[in-house]
């Protein structure tokens, strides 16, 4: 076994172990701390993959926004004081039944496809690739994403602001 | 059985990473939570674009669409979480359950 | 340079709106009088757009390197979205709403832009990276309208419903969009098309149907299909009378844009000739399965509501089903049912909203039993109403008409196997038909006389209802226009 097939199969334990605490466990807390492991397996995936830029997107956006965002709502929707940050499950054995069936069906797809063969990505630096990209051939996308990004902050701000202004 | 990482191997990862959020989004009741397992659905999806991206395709097209879904992500976040603090604000709880005010 | 300049030059009306937009954010957020103007200018922004798109009649072309389509079709179904949104803005008079009232308008005219915007690049979307964030970017916005209402709990917790609902169909839409990237190595659609068009291997066929499931999903989600419909009612009630009628034209019709684009472009060939199926991915008949659970259950579960708002509701969900049937029917006659269904809809649909916000924001219910005695209290309000349910039941000589006919002709000229389809289609007009005569027999219950103040209606409402009422009459008179418009319109970008 080479060093990259060990360092895939510990990402692959990391990050569907901590997967499984994030959706199973009682602990919202927990769940939270998992969530990290998650988000910085996939991180590790990327970098395996060759796409370092989209690696450190993954940890600046992912870690250091979206998850202290989740732990936000974590905290300011629990009372610190009753340290029992239970999170109840309903149907949960249907719901593992529908996820089984799902993972089976995307695997069955996922295996016997010949998907498209093409000269594939030599591990090289990305970030000037994804830079001239941004600014050519997707430069639509990357402007409309941040008049998306500008519309959700007024959004949220409306969203919690508490007065009604007159 | 194959150990070397190839593509297989990713996509396999990937569909569990997906079918764990699917869970979590239909089984949790505490709306932050499902919001973890939608996160788990998106990061899946980016895993499959980028290994496809590096074992088929080549280029660079699926690392950028990774990063596009990496914004709307955190949008999506920000105004899921202003919701659910206002939700929490005005019931005391982030349970969906307990939001029963509208008939089903 | 040459072909960014071309890029902006075709793609006018989004650059206006985008405009617009940051305009109004600048106006709110310098505070005062500015924010006055506010409504003027999302009004003029959206007017300058619509007639931008008027003009657009450019040869077909793919514009910003090939992330979106500026052809005849985009072009058409732009002007429908901004015609929607213009006629929202028009007809409620937000100043007056009940609803809205303390509660700030800059936002909201903000949101309606960012969400027209997004629209309008669903509408020409022609890359998976462009449907992707354009859905999202339509959606965000729309959670935000929904939870507009800060005094009433049920919009906060609408808007959530509708989020989660959305991030989670809109993720399995990513998933099959990834699929569709790996078995085609590319995100282009006319590059997907391409490489199915190449010929795929038979073992593909499968990650080809399960990929079209997933992304139909979120597709689904966008014009509240069945079974992705279940936040549909409660964001409508939830919400703001306007914003629900907003969304029940503007991104319904972009979603049935960039639904007639992938399935017509990415998942058909066009040999020259009539379309033909990729591989042997069946698609119409899932779709044809949604649509028939669209129609049957949106109809069905429309008989017993009393809340008007639930009632547009499922209603809106029915029409889904019907305009479905044009795209299932998978030819140039099917398609241009679509776009005849979605301009007629815009038209009726806006009236019924827009009466039920005018009895809303004089009596202050939205409840059909509170509507009895109507027709003494505004005889014109009730006749208004009535040429709207006329017209969304289906009959002529109102505009309605034409989108059933089209859609059920396009569906019975694809051949025998589907005349199943259309009778079942006649069946649910038929039950959707009663619904509307009870809100219509409603509205004549006598009360007693004593009951019976007149309603007032303010002067820009009753104008713009006027307006809206001889809209789904006088098409009627010019139809070969329209029709000529739409059949102009089916031309797919070449390739």
């Amino acid at each position: 076994m080479t060093a990259s097939a060990f360092v895939f199969w510990v990402l692959a334990t990391i990050v569907l172990g901590s997967a499984a605490v994030v959706v199973l466990s009682r602990s919202l807390i927990n769940s939270a701390f998992a969530l990290l492991a998650t988000f910085a397996g996939v991180a590790g995936f990327y970098v395996l993959l060759g796409a370092d830029f989209l690696a450190a997107v993954q940890f600046l956006v992912y870690v250091g926004g979206i998850l202290i965002l989740l732990v936000f709502g974590v905290m300011l929707t629990h009372r610190i004081q009753d340290l029992d940050l239970r999170a109840e499950a309903r149907q949960l054995v249907p719901g593992l039944f529908v996820a089984a069936g799902v993972f089976a069906l995307l695997t069955a797809v996922a295996t016997r496809t010949p998907w498209a063969q093409g000269p594939g990505r030599e591990l090289s630096a990305t970030t000037a690739d994804i830079g001239r990209a941004f600014l050519g051939k997707y430069l639509l996308p990357f402007e409309a994403a941040s008049i998306l990004l500008l519309v959700a902050l007024i959004g949220a701000a409306l969203i919690v602001r508490k007065r009604e202004d007159a | 059985m194959n150990l070397e990482p190839g593509l297989a191997h990713y996509l396999v990862v990937s569909a569990a990473l997906f079918a764990l959020g699917l869970l979590g989004l239909i089984t949790r009741r505490n709306a932050v939570q499902a919001l973890m397992g939608v996160e788990l659905m998106l990061n899946s999806a980016n895993i499959n674009l980028v290994a496809f991206n590096r074992f088929g395709t080549g280029g660079i097209d699926g690392q950028v669409f990774g990063t596009f879904v990496i914004v709307v992500a955190a949008a999506e976040v920000a105004v899921a979480l202003a919701l659910v603090l206002t939700l929490y604000r005005a019931r005391r709880t982030p349970n969906l359950d307990a939001a029963t005010s509208l008939r089903g | 340079m040459d072909a960014l300049l071309e890029s902006l030059a075709r793609s006018l009306p989004e650059v206006i709106v985008c405009l617009g937009l940051l305009l109004v954010v600048v106006l709110d957020a310098a505070g005062g009088s500015a924010r006055r103007a506010i409504p003027s200018l999302s009004i003029l922004t959206l007017l300058l757009a619509l007639g931008a798109a008027f003009r657009d009649g450019g040869a077909p072309v793919a514009t910003w390197s090939g992330m979106l389509a500026a052809d005849p079709l985009s072009t058409l179904l732009r002007s429908l979205v901004l015609l929607g949104a213009l006629l929202v803005l028009l007809a409620f008079d937000l100043g007056r709403s009940r609803e809205l009232k303390g509660l700030g308008l800059g936002e909201f005219h903000a949101l309606v832009l960012a969400v027209t915007f997004a629209c309008l690049l669903l509408a020409g979307a022609n890359d998976l990276v462009m449907v992707y964030l354009a859905l999202e970017m339509v959606s965000i916005p729309s959670y935000v309208l929904v939870a507009y209402l800060k005094r009433d709990p049920r919009s906060n917790e609408a808007a959530l419903k509708y989020l989660l609902f959305g991030a989670a169909s809109s993720g399995a839409m990513l998933y099959g969009l990834s699929f569709v990237y790996g078995l085609a190595g590319t995100t282009s659609i006319p590059g997907v098309s391409a490489a199915l068009a190449g010929g795929l291997p038979a073992a593909s066929t499968f990650g080809l149907w399960l990929s079209a499931l997933l992304v139909f999903a979120g597709f689904g989600f966008k014009v509240a299909a069945v079974p992705f419909h279940f936040w549909c009612p409660d964001a409508y009630e939830g919400a703001p009378t306007p914003v629900a009628a907003f969304l029940s034209v503007v991104p319904k019709t972009a979603g049935f844009a960039v639904m007639l684009r992938f399935c017509y472009e990415a998942l058909s060939l066009q040999r020259g000739g009539p379309l033909a199926l990729v591989e042997i991915v069946d698609w119409p008949q899932v779709l044809m399965w949604i649509s028939v659970a669209t129609m049957t259950l949106g109809n069905v579960a429309a008989l017993t509501q009393t809340n008007m708002k639930r009632l547009l509701a499922y209603s809106s969900i029915a029409h889904a089903g019907y305009v479905m049937m044009g795209v299932v029917a998978m030819s140039e006659d099917g398609g241009r049912g679509v776009l005849v269904y979605l301009f007629t809809y815009v038209l009726m649909n806006l009236g019924a909203f827009g009466v039920v916000a005018a009895i809303h924001g004089a009596d202050g219910t939205f409840d059909l039993r509170d509507y009895a005695g109507l027709h003494r209290r505004q005889p014109l309000l009730a006749l208004a109403m009535a040429v709207f349910l006329l017209s969304l039941m289906g009959l002529p000589p109102f505009v309605g008409f034409f989108g059933k006919f089209y859609v059920f002709a396009a569906v019975i000229a694809h051949g025998p196997e589907y005349y199943w389809y259309a009778a079942v289609g006649a069946v649910n007009a038929a039950v959707a038909a009663y619904y509307y005569f009870r809100v219509m027999r409603a509205m004549v219950v006598d009360v007693e006389a004593a009951e019976t103040p007149a309603m007032a209606v303010g002067g820009r409402e009753a104008l713009a209802l006027a307006a809206l009422a001889a809209f789904n009459l006088l098409p009627t008179l010019a139809w070969g226009r329209v029709d000529e418009w739409t059949r102009a319109a089916m031309v797919l970008l070449p390739r």
